[in-house]
């Protein structure tokens, strides 16, 4: 059983309130989302692992057993180019679970009328191997759901 | 992977329609001439979780590695 741990502090929405069908409709994993609260942050690594990708936007840790969790801060933030993120980690770098991986503040993407809501999508999963999401309040670094 | 690429060129209606590509971590973003050239079921056929049409804007859902793909569908379209 793997812990996913959430990478932001905020409200978890669940996967159905991301504004963007790819996420919306699980097509690249279950999952869920969470609307972070504002201000500059720190976004940390769900698991232990390698980071696989890492774009200012986005980031793969891939863990034990091969498995990716994905974590989007936002919606459509490519659009952004990296501007007002900061990389913490160079891609390929392993990493603890709870590790700050991205600087933020999710009101400068909302002032770019933007969605701020981050995907926590556990790549390419069954949909039945996620149990325990939690819904509501959640503290970054505290068990998000359970990958089994 | 090459043979991957290569498909989903076809199946986004060949080099010539495609304008404008670039991956953002799951999928592949791409402009193209004529959404009418675009083959989804083609598309799907290549191991694509999804394919969305919106006008010229064709996102093709692969996973994360839209990277890996797009520079080999950027060497294939070079």
């Amino acid at each position: 059983m793997l812990s996913v741990l959430s990478p932001v502090s905020g409200t978890a929405v669940g996967l159905s309130e991301v504004p963007d069908p790819v996420f919306a409709q699980g097509m690249v994993g279950p999952g869920t989302a969470i609307l972070p609260r504002n201000g500059r942050q720190e976004a940390v690594a769900p698991i232990a692992g390698r980071v696989a990708k890492l774009h200012a936007h986005a980031f793969v840790v891939v863990g034990e057993g091969g498995r990716g969790v994905l974590v989007h801060l936002g919606i459509d933030t490519v659009k952004l180019n990296g501007e007002g993120f900061e990389r913490l980690v160079d891609e390929g770098a392993d990493v603890e679970a709870g590790q700050p991986l991205i600087r933020w503040d999710p009101a400068e993407v909302a002032a770019k009328g933007m969605a701020t809501v981050v995907p926590v999508v556990a790549l390419d999963a069954g949909h039945d191997v996620i149990s325990r999401a939690v819904a509501g309040e959640v503290e970054k670094g505290s068990q998000l759901f359970q990958w089994a | 992977m090459a043979d991957k690429a290569a498909a989903i060129v076809a199946g986004l209606g060949g080099a010539d329609n495609i304008k404008e590509i670039e991956a953002c971590i799951t999928r592949l973003r791409t402009e193209v001439a004529d959404p009418g050239k675009v083959d989804e079921a083609a598309l799907k056929a290549t191991g694509a979780h999804g394919v969305l049409v919106s006008g010229n804007v064709v996102q093709v859902v692969v996973g994360p590695e839209a990277d890996t793909l797009t520079d080999d569908i950027n060497d294939l379209l070079d």
